[in-house]
């Protein structure tokens, strides 16, 4: 028993090291700038996701909103939350743009179409953006320090739940692969 | 409890298999790889606003239209324009990745411009009797051309030059008019017109190709003739005999050089005869096979004479285009070479003998060392597609004039040159403004149509005003001239024929690949190389029995020997490469290589 004592401590250590350590170790986290609920906005405004994360005239997709965006229903408290309020201080008075980490930022290298997705593909937002729509609050933004990938594009965390494919090259292509369509290096290479 | 040195080897050898059971080694090195996409000096887009930036490609004589998808004004992707009424919104594979070509890893930065226009200046003083400045232009017919042309007219006897061509000057061709193409090796759909024009006409005429080697054209034609290398003037003679239903005494003796059945040759000679216009083409433009189109009746049909597009009056004083044959040998003091953008290769030992023995002074402009640079005493960078601002003549299969600009669409390095200006500045002319002068020339006539592409509008010329005109070419735009008001029947021009010397001796015939090119995007050439989708220069493409013969493997190194030199290449095993056949890419080397001798033996290194 004594003679499997020392491989198997050495065995331990690794694997927590590896599955518990090397996470926190890898990814640096940073919070959003503000204290922002998905909840709220759906439950009590109706929001969509659209509404928010809206299209442009050309197809091409906006991303976050802006500040004019929230301006319009925040230039004054609609509520009594201390996350408004902070919110409104913060940015809307002094008219500055949030500085919102993005959790499904791909490389530079990616060319990926929304509107080809969304709209024509008809992928409904969670397929690959899990239940983030219907947080109460952001998650901090975890960044890989090596690569500088978000650790969302892995597939872990709160979005795995309901999420079908990583937003991975390889979760790209095997769903390319499973519906039958192009899978050429130059679609989203380009 | 004491630990032994076992116990240590235990705790390591248990903690190498958790590390391996733990993602942490399988993610690491993932993340390095990608970290390795972030070092300094890997190209990024910059992020930011999305918008669009129109452009015509210069990479070859087509000048498709492109539409650049830019992201803070950087072009991020190019595609063609679906509107034009030319291109029709294709792009071959190498002008989709144009815009990597600024970060090509061969291209020039930095040259000697102030050592270079000295030694001009002192060349051209240094001009005895019978000795000449020249320029090479490989694109005649640009704006830039007729700089050079108005420079060289500053100066006593000196000699614009530029690649024999017998189409793609004043006579063109319609393909859209031609019921039969007979192709000697033109690669007709896969880089020697229009591309999207090709593909537009393709189904109004049958394509009969006859090449040596089964080429992407050949697979894609309705009939493929294989032909043994150099038999293709006897087809032609024979063809003609038929045609003119003289008797058949050439029909046996082409059979025999050609390697095809005798039937097939009078099948060739029917169709032709049957479906009128029949226009035949010739990779390499020999008199005997083009004249075959007076017996089809392509001129005037299929071959047309275009106009030219028109200039500033003052321009026409200018130098004449001349043949390098018809320059004396040893009587250039100093040579400005053009290769700025791709054109016809002219082999460098038919150049050097035209230079002075004594201290002849050679500057290519060029945007790599990979073409003349290699012999040139100076050689100055020049921009890359899309950096510089150049207009695209038009192309071979452009029945009616053009006129259209290469834009800018990211900045030029601060070291790089424009060659006319140099040689304007040599010549105390301005060049500065030529393109817009030659916009205001265009438009003045009041001929034409200029189709804008952002809009995708077309407008008549005259219905433009001269600023408008140029603002609109500046940002995606093509001039159309109208058609001739009475067809005029254009004359071939008769070349002589420069035959490679014969070595029959040496077992294999050669054929090049593809027609000679500058490389384009690194990304994409590696891709093709790398797949042998296109033949690298330094790749022979062998039929695996002929490989055998030579005691050579797939992949490995070879020198192919000529009667004038011999390259290092490595080898590549195709079926579709006859017995007896060599295939090489068409580059700088080989052309100098081959130029004199179209037979060669393998070696293995």
């Amino acid at each position: 028993m004594r003679g499997v004592f020392p491989f198997a401590a050495g065995l331990a250590i690794m694997l927590a090291a590896g599955w518990v350590g090397f996470p926190y170790a890898i990814y640096k986290s940073r919070p959003q700038p503000v204290d922002f609920s998905h909840k709220v906005h759906a439950d009590k405004a109706g929001a969509k996701c659209e509404d928010c994360h809206a299209f442009r005239a050309d197809g091409t997709f906006a991303g976050e909103p802006t500040l004019d965006k929230c301006s319009s229903c925040h230039a004054a408290a609609m509520g009594s939350t201390l996350a408004e309020k902070n919110f409104i201080d913060r940015y809307v008075t002094p008219g500055r743009e949030p500085e919102w980490e993005s959790y499904a930022r791909q490389p530079d290298n990616v060319f990926f179409s929304h509107i080809a997705h969304v709209k024509r593909a008809k992928i409904a937002c969670e397929t690959c953006h899990g239940n983030h729509g219907s947080s109460d609050r952001p998650r901090a933004y975890q960044e890989d320090r090596l690569s500088g990938y978000s650790r969302d594009i892995w597939q872990v965390g709160e979005r795995a739940k309901t999420t079908r494919a990583s937003m991975t090259m390889n979760g790209c292509v095997d769903c390319h692969r499973q519906q039958g369509l192009s899978q050429s290096c130059l679609d989203c290479h380009k | 409890m004491k630990s032994t040195r076992r116990d240590l080897f235990k705790f390591t050898g248990g903690a190498a298999v958790g590390a391996l059971l733990s993602p942490a080694p399988w993610r690491l090195v993932t993340d390095t790889a990608l970290w390795s996409e972030t070092w300094p000096g890997v190209p990024r887009p910059a992020t930011g606003e999305i918008g669009a930036k129109y452009t015509n490609c210069s990479m070859c004589p087509a000048g498709c239209a492109v539409r650049a998808r830019t992201v803070n004004g950087q072009p991020v992707a190019l595609m063609g324009v679906a509107e034009h009424p030319f291109s029709h919104g294709v792009l071959c594979p190498f002008g989709l990745a144009g815009h990597h070509l600024p970060y090509h890893p061969a291209r020039l930065k930095q040259g000697p411009v102030a050592e270079a226009k000295a030694a001009a200046m002192e060349a051209l003083a240094k001009c005895g009797k019978g000795e000449r400045a020249a320029v090479l232009d490989l694109r005649p017919g640009r704006t830039a051309s007729w700089t050079y042309r108005r420079a060289l007219a500053q100066w006593t006897d000196a000699a614009y030059l530029a690649p024999p061509r017998t189409l793609g000057g004043v006579v063109a061709v319609n393909l859209a008019a031609a019921k039969i193409v007979l192709s000697f090796g033109a690669p007709v759909l896969d880089g020697w017109g229009t591309l999207g024009n090709a593909i537009a006409a393709r189904d109004g005429f049958r394509l009969i190709q006859a090449e040596t080697v089964e080429s992407r054209t050949a697979v894609l034609a309705d009939v493929w003739l294989p032909i043994r290398p150099g038999s293709e003037v006897a087809l032609a003679r024979a063809i003609a005999g038929l045609l003119r239903k003289e008797d058949n005494s050439s029909l046996q003796a082409a059979a025999s050089q050609t390697g095809l059945r005798e039937e097939q040759i009078v099948e060739v000679a029917r169709e032709l005869a049957a479906n009128r216009p029949a226009l035949v083409l010739d990779s390499q433009e020999r008199s005997e096979i083009l004249a075959l189109n007076q017996l089809t009746g392509s001129l005037g049909r299929a071959i047309v004479t275009r106009r030219e597009t028109p200039v500033p009056d003052s321009w026409k004083k200018a130098a004449a285009e001349t043949e390098l044959d018809a320059v004396a040998d040893r009587s250039i003091r100093l040579l400005l070479i053009d290769e700025s953008v791709p054109g016809a290769y002219v082999p460098w030992s038919a150049i050097e003998r035209k230079l002075v023995a004594d201290n002849p002074v050679v500057v290519a402009f060029a945007w790599s060392r990979g073409g003349y640079g290699r012999h040139a005493r100076f050689v100055l960078p020049t921009a890359v597609y899309p950096e510089g601002v150049d207009d695209i003549p038009p192309a071979v299969d452009s029945p009616l004039a053009m006129f259209r600009l290469s834009n800018a669409l990211v900045p030029a390095p601060a070291g790089v040159v424009n060659p006319a200006e140099f040689v304007a500045g040599l010549a105390g002319i301005s060049a500065s403004d030529a393109l817009r002068e030659r916009s205001d020339a265009i438009a003045k006539t009041g001929r034409g149509t200029l189709f804008t592409y952002a809009d995708a509008k077309s407008a008549r010329a005259k219905d433009v005003k001269p600023d408008d005109f140029w603002k609109a070419l500046n940002q995606g735009a093509c001039w159309m001239d109208d058609p001739p008001p009475r067809t005029e029947i254009p004359k071939l021009a008769s070349r002589r024929a420069t035959a490679p010397a014969a070595a029959d001796d040496l077992p294999f015939a050669v054929v090049m690949a593809d027609a000679y090119a500058l490389p384009c995007s690194p990304i994409l050439s590696k891709v093709y190389q790398e797949s042998n989708l296109r033949l690298a220069a330094n790749r022979a493409a062998l039929h695996p029995s002929a490989a055998g013969d030579c005691g050579v493997k797939d992949g490995c190194r070879a020198m192919i020997e000529t009667r004038s030199g011999k390259l290092e290449v490595l080898v590549t095993l195709d079926a579709a490469v006859p017995k007896g056949v060599v295939q090489l890419a068409a580059a700088a080397s080989t052309l100098e290589l081959f130029a004199s001798s179209a037979r060669a033996k393998v070696v293995r290194i």
